[in-house]
């Protein structure tokens, strides 16, 4: 929820107004600070059974200060006003060393907000009896399952950026958080591992209940007895949502942020308003969004993050810029620079993605390299399933992929109507032509 | 260096039951130089506190960032943990008894190494490299240069009268280089150097490296104009730091006790060969070869006295890397794996300095024994897998033509299933080399050691046909 600049915990306010002092004490001519005070309360499962409560209590403070466009730049983890003044101080030396930017800055006044959302304490009860009936869940419909790991954690925190521009943003947030690692078993075989992250506000909500949790728990139970094919072949790929998380991120990597634009490494960069995709791809950055509570309103760099289309119809529209990459390349700063990934649904149901398939796989996980600049990417299709005219027909282990990022997004021949949604993300599957599939 | 509170908690309150109490300060800097502008200048302490109880077999962890004088502080981070360990055995009711207790002993080491270094010298350093490499390489589309110190101080008292006090220093510089192949699209090369130690101990000056700065672009730019790998199964010789990466991705995940509880294929393979005769592997503690590891590691996080821990003795699977709980329930002897990254975060079974033993062949013999194949220098990213199989980005490389080097290879990957891979190597080189610059990710990211000789395998190459 939007509403007027307003923190809850003072403890915040006054650290970072000791702060702002303190750079202007020492001579900086501009200064910013995030101050951060959380609690994380985790439920752990492990070798096989709940093993451990946890609680950390944690108290963050970043900082960066400017004198003559010179940067300096420190964190600690104490609100101490000795510890701050040190902290100042060493980030003020670093400064002194540093090699004029005239990039350099602070964000400027915008208007001053708070955002709040979720609950502050934890219902460890409910936690408990959320992972209990996950694990009976999957004991009666998934028995081959075996997880390695399951962590439920709730983590409440009050966050403040400040500059000395006057700009004052605040979050105060509580969300649950579910991660695992888990495999399935039978025997002396075992499946690949996989894994599942949501993000949610509710506790009581049965985690079973979801569709995408149980294709996932289903679709590893039937990877246990894989098959191998020797020989490549130029195939088409579906990728699964989850797997869809982790080439966006290499796109986003490769292709739109800061690093790859002010290196002049993207292939992009000269790319606005030009087709970069198939025109059946509609990417979109979130700030805000009603399904996806992992979402964030605040920028990194101190301002009010909103939604931003990256592409829209296979045009590419905005990049990933932060204030310094902005000033960096001349570009646009972004209205996101961090967010969660929304691709639009397509028009094909996902029984016809697959069925359009001649021969390829559905790729489940990606394990490999990371892309080289020009996108570029080889590596294991993990959790895979080789598709023959139209069928999924039988489990994988051992194939390899390669191809480039951006002839893939070109090469999208189909993006299904279903979407699954972690929370924080929400993808759909995509069908990709003219990929090497190699075996052994 | 961290003051000791611990002691005068411990003398006024004493311990109840089975309880790790631990302070630790991780310190970091970071200066990156990216295209000639400073992109990151900053420096940081991670400094808390934590307490992990043990009750009936639940576990309950507390900690807080404000470590002090006030040992009422310290004593509410215990009273948590020991709370939090309540809740869990009034619901679980595992009714364990405590673990066998250690001998009592106290020990300091590397505290020597907390030598301060200044941000100005990394600044300095990496402006040197960066100016050298602009006027020296000046049509590369881009430079990259990031130097970075992470140095982990902890102090650690258990309720079995272990006392131990350590500083681990790191310290890192990494190059990117960006040129253009003839097709104008961009290749990139890094190379990351130094390791454990002080900052200025391991970067005196900046004339030391330029020598590494010319072959890397003498590489880079053989790269540019180098080809794709053919896919499928390859012979090819990994050099040494693909080797280390071997050991901890392809070998090491698979046999820790916690992964092969959950079922990873390292579970049944116990007591099996699980590779060629030539390969033996070990994740050594604090000392390899007579000199001090990467990540030496004296005191686990548990109170473990640390030794080596044999995984593979001559292709024979004879080892688990333990925590005290996992060992108990093996039969086997913890031997000092169970490492925390962060003050907040609890001691997990990880790797140290993970190594495949030298053999006898030479390099340059391995290369020529192969008629048709790959020698792949460099490595990135790795990833292991419950069923063996692996896989890592491999950024530099070359073909073997008739026994000699050939055309540079571009960005590839290699996979296989690394008991499969194991077995057919059938040569080992006879020089180790180690890497520390990377992390190990496993719910917390960790710095670990790797290492290894050249080994010549059959594996999965992730070309193009």
């Amino acid at each position: 929820m939007k509403q007027a600049f307003d923190v809850k915990d003072k403890a915040l306010l006054e650290a970072a107004e000791t702060i702002l002092a303190e750079i202007k004490a020492v001579g900086a001519d501009e200064g910013e600070t995030w101050v951060s005070r959380s609690a994380l309360t985790e439920l752990y499962y492990e070798l096989g059974k709940v093993s451990m409560v946890r609680t950390v209590f944690s108290d963050r403070v970043s900082l960066k200060l400017l004198k003559d466009k010179r940067k300096g730049s420190t964190t600690l983890n104490s609100f101490d006003p000795q510890d701050i003044r040190l902290a100042v101080q060493e980030a003020w030396q670093a400064a002194q060393s540093a090699a004029p930017d005239e990039a350099e800055g602070i964000a400027e006044p915008l208007g001053n907000f708070s955002f709040s959302a979720g609950e502050e304490k934890p219902d460890l009860d409910a936690m408990y009896g959320q992972l209990d009936q996950l694990l009976k869940d999957v004991k009666t419909d998934f028995p081959k399952i075996s997880f390695d790991s399951i962590g439920i954690e709730h983590q409440f925190g009050e966050k403040l950026y400040a500059n000395t521009n006057g700009v004052r943003l605040s979050d105060r947030r509580g969300v649950y958080q579910l991660s695992n690692m888990f495999m399935a078993k039978d025997e002396d075989k075992t499946s690949s591992f996989n894994y599942f992250g949501t993000v949610y506000e509710n506790p009581s909500d049965r985690v079973c209940d979801e569709k995408r949790v149980r294709r996932l728990l289903d679709e590893t139970e039937r990877q246990i007895v894989t098959e191998q094919f020797a020989g490549s072949f130029e195939g088409d790929i579906v990728i699964t949502p989850g797997c869809l998380e982790n080439m966006i991120a290499y796109v986003a990597d490769t292709y739109l942020e800061d690093g790859a634009l002010i290196s002049g490494t993207s292939t992009w960069k000269d790319k606005i308003g030009e087709q970069v995709a198939s025109p059946l791809i509609n990417f979109e950055l979130a700030a805000e969004h009603p399904d996806l509570p992992g979402t964030s309103q605040l920028s990194g760099d101190g301002y009010v993050a909103e939604n931003m289309p990256l592409i829209e119809r296979g045009v590419l529209r905005n990049f990933i810029l932060s204030r310094y990459g902005a000033a960096k390349t001349g570009l646009a700063r972004s209205k996101n620079s961090g967010g969660s990934y929304v691709l639009g649904s397509g028009e094909t149901p996902l029984e016809d993605v697959i069925a359009g398939v001649e021969r390829g796989i559905l790729m489940g996980r990606f394990s490999g390299g990371s892309p080289s600049p020009a996108g570029d990417l080889s590596g294991v299709a993990k959790n895979s399933f080789l598709i023959e005219n139209g069928k999924i027909t039988k489990p994988l282990s051992e194939v390899m992929i390669s191809g480039n990022l951006a002839d893939m997004l070109r090469d999208t021949v189909a993006v299904s109507q279903e979407r699954e949604n972690s929370g924080y993300w929400l993808l759909p599957w995509i069908r990709v032509k003219g990929v090497t599939i190699s075996g052994k | 260096m961290l003051q000791d509170f611990l002691q005068a908690y411990v003398n006024k309150y004493g311990f109840s039951g089975y309880t790790e109490l631990r302070a630790q300060q991780n310190r970091n800097r970071g200066v990156m130089m990216l295209n000639g502008s400073l992109t990151a200048n900053t420096s940081g302490t991670s400094r808390g506190l934590s307490a992990r109880v043990v009750k009936g077999g639940a576990y309950g962890f507390a900690s807080g960032t404000g470590y002090g004088e006030d040992l009422d502080a310290i004593a509410r981070v215990v009273r948590t943990a020991s709370s939090n360990a309540d809740f869990l055995d009034s619901r679980v009711r595992r009714g364990k008894p405590d673990f066998p207790a250690n001998a009592p002993f106290s020990r300091k080491d590397g505290l020597e190494h907390d030598i301060p270094v200044e941000q100005g010298y990394l600044l300095g350093l990496v402006d040197e490299l960066d100016s050298y490499i602009a006027e020296r390489f000046p049509r590369l589309l881009s430079r990259r240069v990031f130097a970075r110190v992470l140095d982990m101080e902890k102090l650690l008292y258990t309720s079995d009268g272990v006392v131990s006090h350590s500083y681990v220093p790191r310290a890192n510089v990494y190059v990117f280089m960006t040129t253009q192949d003839k097709d104008g699209q961009p290749v990139e090369l890094y190379k990351v150097m130094g390791g454990y130690g002080n900052f200025l101990a391991r970067f005196p000056n900046a004339e030391e490296l330029f020598g590494k700065l010319e072959k890397q672009y003498e590489q880079l730019s053989l790269k540019a104009d180098g080809v794709y790998a053919k896919p499928g199964i390859q012979t090819v010789i990994l050099d040494s730091d693909l080797a280390g990466i071997l050991a901890h991705e392809a070998v090491g995940h698979t046999v820790e006790a916690d992964f092969v509880e959950t079922g990873s294929v390292g579970g049944p393979m116990f007591g099996k060969q699980v590779a060629s005769e030539k390969v033996s592997l070990v994740d050594l503690a604090h000392d390899a070869f007579g000199s001090l590891a990467p990540v030496p590691v004296f005191v686990d996080d548990e109170g473990t006295l640390a030794q080596d821990q044999m995984l593979i003795e001559n292709g024979i699977l004879t080892g688990y890397m333990h925590n005290k709980e996992s060992a108990l329930k093996y039969g086997h002897t913890p031997n000092g794996n169970a490492r925390a990254y962060d003050f907040s975060d609890e001691p997990l079974i990880r790797m140290r300095n993970t190594c495949i033993l030298p053999g006898k062949d030479k390099l340059e013999e391995m290369i020529a024994s192969v008629e048709d194949g790959y020698y792949f220098t460099d490595m990135n990213n790795g990833q292991a897998d419950s069923t063996g199989e692996f896989m890592f980005g491999v950024p530099m490389g070359f073909e073997i033509k008739n026994g000699k080097l050939g055309r540079a290879v571009k960005d590839t990957t290699v996979s296989g299933v690394a008991f499969e891979v194991l077995k057919t190597a059938d040569m080992v080189s006879d020089t180790v080399t180690w890497t520390n610059s990377g992390m190990c990710g496993k719910k917390q990211i960790i710095p670990v050691g790797m290492g290894g000789p050249a080994i010549k395998v059959q594996i999965n190459v992730g070309g193009r046909a």
